[in-house]
C-alpha cells in the first residue's frame, strides 16, 4: 500500500524550530542561595532537622518530608570529591582545546553535592575521596551566579 | 471491581501572572496545602500523579521529573501525564484509576504550570501544534483556531456576541470572590468586553483568559483511607476522556462530540441518566468565554447552541439554576493550563463539602462535573463529583476558604532584574518532512491539482489525505482528485501575529471544505473585503503561477469568493 519513496535525497524538508527562549528564574531558594553567594561570597544550604539531611543550593522546602525550609546553614568551602570526569569533547562533539574537569563534591556541612569546575590539578591525577575547597571569585567579580564559583581546587 | 475513590483534599496556590517561585516550588506549596487541608503528611502518600502542559514553557526538557520533587514523588512511584489543555482534569482522572484499581490507597494529583518563563510569548510553544508542512507555512496563530470554531459555532446558531460576551462576565465577576484569582473583576460589563481590543475576530481581549503560573493539587483515597483521613469524603463518581480526530479542519467545529463522548462515559459510569437534572453544579473548561458554552453543550446540560441564551438569562450565575464556573474559571481566576483544570476539580470538592465560601452555590449541590480540554484542541476530560446524602458536615470551614495564599507576584522590573536569572534558548531546530500522503498531495498542488484519498469502507474522501482512515483503521484505497473550489466553513479577520504584534494588515485565515472531499484545510482568504467574507461562501483557489510553484500548501494563493 506504501510507495516508498526510492531516493530520499528527493524528500522536501521543511526546516524550523518553535520560536521561544527562557528567563529562569531561581526562586525562593535561589534567591537567598543567589544573594548570599553575591553579597558575602558563601554558599547556603538548607538543613532539615526532620530528616537530618542538608542540601545546597538552598531550598524552600525538604523533598522527602515536605518541611518547609530556609537557608539556614554556611557549607564548605572545604569538601570530599566525590567523583569526577575529564570533558574532551564539546556538545557538538568537537575536541576541547583543553580537556575540563568536572567535580562532584560533598562540601562540608551537606550531604547533597555540588557540581562544578576542578581548578588546575597540576600532575596528580585525581582521586576520588580527595580533600578540595570551593574557590569563589573575588566580590567585584560577582553578579549572583553559578559561576561566582570558579571551581573547586584540590587542598592537599 | 473497581473500588471506590473520594477527593479529601485539595489547596492551590494563588494564580498570578509572574511567580517568584520556581515550578517546583509552586507544586509543593499547592501539594503542602492539598495534605495540611486533610491533616495528611507525606509519608502516607503511596504514589503520585502530576501533569503539566508543554516543556516548552517551563524551558525544562522531562518537565513532570523536574518538577516531581515539589509534588513528593521523592522515592515514589511517579507518573506524569499530558493531554495539552485536558490535563488538569485528566490527572485526576489517573489518580482515579490508580486508587480504583488497588494500585495504591491515598494518591497525590499535581499539576503545575509556569508560562511566565517563555519569551517573548508562550504562544512560540504552541505553534508545532499546526502541520509543520501543511499549515505553518501559512503563518498561523494559535487564536486562529479558538476565532475560526467561535465564528462558525457563532454563524451556524445565530449567536449572538453580547450573550457570549456576558460568560467573560459572569466568570470575571464570580473571581472577584475568590483568593486566589488573578482577574477577578466585580463592575465589569459586557460593553468592556465588547469594547476590548479585537485579535482574531470574533475573539476579543476579554473573551480569552489570561497567562499564568500557579498550581493545584488533590488528595485522593480508596473509600477505606477515605474514611479515616475525611468526615466527609467527596466521591469520584465518574471519570470519562475521549479524543476526536487529529485533523482539526475535519472536525465539526459546532459541536465538540469528543466532550459529549466523555460525558456520556462519565455520566454511565456515575449512574447519571438525566445530568441536567442531576448534576447541581457545573465546572466547564472555559479559556475563552464561546468554550464554556461550547462545553456546557457537549456536556449535554443543554441542548445544542442553547447555552449562550442560559448565560444571558443568568441560568449560569452563581445563584441560577445550573451555576456554571462558581470558581471564576480560568477567565477570571487564571489560565496556567494545566493547574487550571485541575482548580476546576478542587472548586467542585470545595463546593460540595460546602466550603468555597463566598463562591458558595446555594443549597446543597449534591453532584457537579468539572471538564477541560486540549491535544490537539480534539480531546474532552471529564469528572463527575458527588458526596454522600445529607448536609456537608464540614461547613466549619466556610468564613476561611481553604486557598494557600502563596505565590508571590513578581513585577516586571523585579522579573528583569532577579538576581541568578539565566536567559537562554533550546535552540532546538528541525527538519520536517512531509510524509508518503501529504508529499503526494504537495505533488498535486504544483501541478495545480487538489488530491485527496479514498476510504472505500467508509466513503469518504480524506483532504488532507492520509494512507490510512483514522475511523475505519485501514489502508486508504485510491487517489482522487478533487476540485479546487469549496466552502468557506469559518473564517477569522486576525489582527496579531503569534506573538502579539499587531499586524499592519489584517488576515482572513479559513477552513475550506473541499468540493468533492468530505474534509478541508486551512487556508487564507483573499480577493474580498474582510467585512464580506462569509461562512458558507463559495471559493475557488488562485493558484501561483506554474513557474513559482514548489509543492508546497503556498502553491495555491489563496481561496477567492467565486466568479470574482
Amino acid at each position: 500500500m506504501l510507495e516508498k519513496i526510492a531516493r530520499p535525497d528527493e524528500v522536501r524538508r521543511w526546516p524550523g524550530g518553535m520560536p521561544v527562549r527562557h528567563r529562569y528564574t531561581p526562586g525562593v531558594g535561589g534567591d537567598a542561595f543567589f544573594a548570599a553567594l553575591r553579597e558575602r561570597g558563601v554558599l547556603l544550604g538548607s538543613h532539615c532537622a526532620h530528616c537530618g539531611y542538608t542540601y545546597v543550593p538552598a531550598r524552600l522546602f525538604c523533598e522527602r518530608c515536605f518541611s518547609e525550609l530556609s537557608a539556614d546553614t554556611e557549607v564548605g568551602p572545604g569538601g570530599e570529591l566525590v567523583s569526577f570526569t575529564i570533558v574532551f569533547a564539546g556538545i557538538e562533539g568537537e575536541p576541547l582545546d583543553r580537556p575540563e574537569m568536572l567535580g562532584a563534591v560533598r562540601l562540608d556541612g551537606a550531604d547533597a553535592v555540588l557540581i562544578h569546575r576542578v581548578l588546575e590539578p597540576g600532575e596528580e591525577p585525581l582521586e576520588i575521596g580527595e580533600r578540595v575547597e570551593v574557590v569563589v571569585r573575588a566580590e567585584a567579580h560577582r553578579t549572583g551566579s553559578i559561576l561566582d564559583v570558579a571551581g573547586f581546587r584540590r587542598t592537599d | 471491581m473497581a473500588r471506590r475513590v473520594a477527593v479529601v483534599g485539595a489547596g492551590m496556590t494563588r494564580f498570578v501572572r509572574r511567580a517568584q517561585e520556581t515550578g517546583k516550588e509552586l507544586a509543593w506549596e499547592a501539594s503542602r496545602e492539598a495534605l495540611a487541608s486533610c491533616d495528611l503528611s507525606l509519608d502516607r502518600v503511596d504514589a503520585v500523579c502530576l501533569t503539566s502542559a508543554p516543556d516548552a514553557f517551563d524551558g525544562v526538557h522531562m518537565k513532570g521529573e523536574y518538577l516531581s520533587d515539589g509534588a513528593g514523588a521523592f522515592g515514589r512511584p511517579f507518573m506524569r501525564t499530558y493531554v495539552g489543555g485536558g490535563s488538569g482534569v485528566f490527572t485526576a482522572i489517573q489518580a482515579y484509576y490508580t486508587v480504583a484499581s488497588g494500585m495504591a490507597d491515598v494518591v497525590l494529583a499535581v499539576a503545575e504550570e509556569k508560562m511566565s518563563s517563555t519569551q517573548p510569548h508562550p504562544q512560540g510553544a504552541f505553534l508545532t501544534i499546526f502541520d509543520n508542512v501543511l499549515e505553518r507555512p501559512l503563518g498561523p496563530n494559535l487564536l486562529w483556531i479558538f476565532a475560526l470554531e467561535m465564528n462558525r459555532y457563532m454563524t451556524v446558531h445565530g449567536l449572538d456576541k453580547r450573550d457570549i460576551a456576558s460568560v467573560a462576565v459572569k466568570n470575571k465577576r464570580n473571581a472577584a470572590d475568590h483568593p486566589a484569582a488573578l482577574l477577578g473583576q466585580a463592575d465589569i460589563t459586557v460593553d468592556d468586553v465588547l469594547a476590548s481590543e479585537t485579535l482574531a475576530w470574533p475573539v476579543q481581549r476579554l473573551d480569552v483568559s489570561p497567562i499564568s503560573d500557579g498550581a493545584v493539587a488533590l488528595v485522593v483515597a480508596s473509600e477505606e483511607a477515605a474514611r479515616q483521613i475525611s468526615a466527609d469524603p467527596v466521591w469520584i463518581q465518574g471519570v470519562g476522556w475521549n479524543l476526536d480526530t487529529a485533523y482539526w479542519t475535519n472536525r465539526d467545529l459546532v459541536f465538540p462530540e469528543y466532550v459529549a463522548n466523555a460525558a456520556r462515559m462519565a455520566y454511565d459510569m456515575a449512574g447519571v441518566t438525566e445530568p441536567r437534572k442531576q448534576i447541581h453544579v457545573a465546572e466547564p473548561y472555559d479559556p475563552f468565554d464561546y468554550k464554556e458554552l461550547h462545553h456546557l453543550e457537549g456536556l449535554l446540560l443543554f441542548d445544542r447552541g442553547k447555552a449562550p441564551e442560559a448565560a444571558r438569562d443568568g441560568v449560569l450565575d452563581r445563584k441560577g439554576d445550573l451555576p456554571s464556573c462558581p470558581s471564576g474559571g480560568l477567565l477570571g481566576v487564571g489560565n496556567p493550563i494545566a493547574a487550571a483544570g485541575l482548580m476546576k476539580v478542587a472548586e467542585l470538592f470545595w463546593q460540595l463539602r460546602g466550603e468555597a465560601g463566598a463562591r458558595q452555590v446555594p443549597g446543597t449541590p449534591e453532584r457537579g462535573v468539572a471538564q477541560a480540554w486540549g491535544d490537539l484542541m480534539q480531546v474532552g476530560t471529564v469528572v463527575v463529583m458527588g458526596r454522600d446524602g445529607g448536609p456537608p458536615t464540614t461547613a466549619r470551614r466556610l468564613d476561611t476558604p481553604p486557598v494557600a495564599t502563596p505565590a508571590i507576584s513578581l513585577s516586571d522590573a523585579q522579573f528583569r532584574s532577579a538576581t541568578g536569572a539565566v536567559d537562554d534558548a533550546i535552540g532546538a531546530e528541525y527538519e520536517w518532512d512531509a510524509g508518503v500522503a501529504v508529499g503526494r498531495f504537495l505533488d498535486g498542488l504544483r501541478e495545480g491539482r487538489i488530491m485527496g484519498r479514498e476510504c472505500r469502507n467508509c466513503g469518504r474522501v480524506l483532504v488532507p489525505p492520509r494512507m490510512f482512515c483514522e475511523r475505519c483503521f485501514r489502508g486508504t484505497d485510491a487517489w482522487v482528485r478533487v476540485e479546487d473550489t469549496g466552502v468557506v466553513q469559518t473564517f477569522s479577520i486576525c489582527h496579531v501575529s503569534w506573538d502579539m504584534k499587531p499586524l499592519e494588515e489584517p488576515l482572513l485565515p479559513a477552513v475550506i471544505a473541499v468540493d468533492g472531499s468530505d474534509g478541508g484545510f486551512l487556508h487564507m482568504l483573499g480577493g474580498v473585503a474582510p467585512d464580506d467574507a462569509r461562512v458558507g461562501m463559495a471559493v475557488e483557489a488562485v493558484w501561483k503561477p506554474v513557474g513559482e510553484r514548489t509543492g508546497s500548501i503556498l502553491d495555491i494563493a489563496y481561496f477567492r469568493p467565486v466568479g470574482d
